[in-house]
């Protein structure tokens, strides 16, 4: 059993940078506070994030991996959050798509409300579970530099794909601002551009 | 009233009629003949979740990248989903077509008669949601499944079919 207390954790940002320097013309989904900072070192027509629907990064990932068969997908997803809808790692790995990469940000807490523990937070190992689910490959890496030397055989190969980044819980608690009545909410102010910039390729 | 069951070749016929691509679905006992042959069928693919909310997102993704899915589920999943029905059908403006079996409904009532609370809450639940929804009692209902996508697209939201007994 893996002793979360004892791995090698790397910085969010650094994590990040590997997965900024391979981006291409992949669809992206972030959630939670990866989402922030990978739009920052990334900005691209085809970011989408999961905000508002906590654990949903995942699956709206896999419909868009489902429709674009040719074009890979990546989600950039919370430990947190995959732990709310854990059952998505069955659902993925049953609809098998070989364009997927799931990235699963393993800081052990929820950040964003203040960094306290998740549950398991000492031994929960989100590779183990994806691969007892089914996915075709998965991976953990405490270390940057490891992560950079590996992550072009994984990206070759075919998916589905998880990959645990175990990073350093920072900082980032975030509350919400109230929202105006009338606002168009910001995922339906983010797909149309998405959805129209894959219909033409 | 007293609901009619609907053939399950006829609910194909109207799904197939709507354009549908994909039927993301949480297996529904009450449309269970249609299932049967949704995953025989070699046109309509068929991609199965784990839970209902998961359904929910799977289909945005999915329209993203313009297909046109429809989900599929029983009444006990719509309450599984309300916090991506929310979070992503309504505030993302989906036109989602959900077609819900009401297992368990006595066929001789209204649902919001009904002695179960997964039947009777579930027109109450989708008001609330501001998400329409039509009966399916028979099989002159069955014009409203192509209708449904046209509402849905039209207010950008999703739309509710609720089947009203099993079919056969």
């Amino acid at each position: 059993m893996t002793n979360n207390s004892e791995v090698q954790r790397m910085s969010l940002d650094a994590a990040l940078d590997v997965l900024a320097r391979r981006r291409e013309d992949q669809v992206v989904v972030g959630t939670m506070t990866a989402n922030g900072a990978w739009r920052q070192k990334s900005p691209h027509d085809l970011n989408l994030a999961c905000i508002g629907f906590m654990g949903g990064a995942s699956t709206l990932g896999l419909g868009v991996a489902l429709s674009q068969p040719g074009r890979d997908v990546w989600v950039i997803d919370g430990d947190g959050s995959l732990m709310m809808q854990l059952g998505s790692l069955g659902t993925i790995a049953g609809a098998a798509p070989s364009n997927f990469l799931h990235i699963v940000i393993h800081n052990g807490v929820y950040e964003t409300s203040g960094s306290q523990p998740l549950p398991s937070q000492q031994q929960v190992d989100f590779a183990q579970m994806a691969e007892g689910a089914g996915y075709a490959q998965t991976a953990s890496f405490g270390d940057a530099e490891e992560f950079d030397s590996a992550i072009d055989e994984l990206l070759a190969a075919e998916g589905p794909t998880l990959v645990q980044l175990y990073t350093r819980p920072e900082d980032r608690f975030y509350s919400a601002r109230p929202t105006p009545p009338g606002s168009t909410p910001a995922l339906a102010r983010m797909w149309p551009p998405v959805a129209e910039a894959l219909a033409k390729d | 009233m007293t609901a009619q069951s609907i053939p399950a070749d006829q609910l194909l016929s109207a799904i197939r009629g709507a354009g549908v691509q994909d039927v993301v679905l949480v297996p529904d006992t009450h449309q269970r003949t249609v299932l049967d042959l949704l995953m025989d069928d070699e046109e309509i693919r068929t991609i199965h979740c784990s839970t209902e909310d998961e359904a929910v997102a799977v289909s945005a993704g999915l329209i993203i990248g313009g297909r046109r899915p429809m989900m599929q589920i029983q009444h006990a999943g719509l309450y599984a989903s309300v916090n991506n029905l929310r979070g992503v059908a309504l505030d993302g403006h989906f036109p989602i077509v959900l077609l819900i079996g009401l297992l368990g409904r006595d066929a001789e009532l209204e649902p919001e008669q009904d002695g179960s609370s997964m039947v009777r809450l579930c027109r109450p639940l989708l008001e609330t949601l501001d998400i329409p929804s039509h009966l399916l009692d028979g099989p002159e209902d069955l014009h409203h499944v192509a209708e449904a996508f046209d509402e849905a697209q039209e207010r950008n939201g999703p739309v509710a079919l609720l089947v009203g007994t099993t079919t056969s």
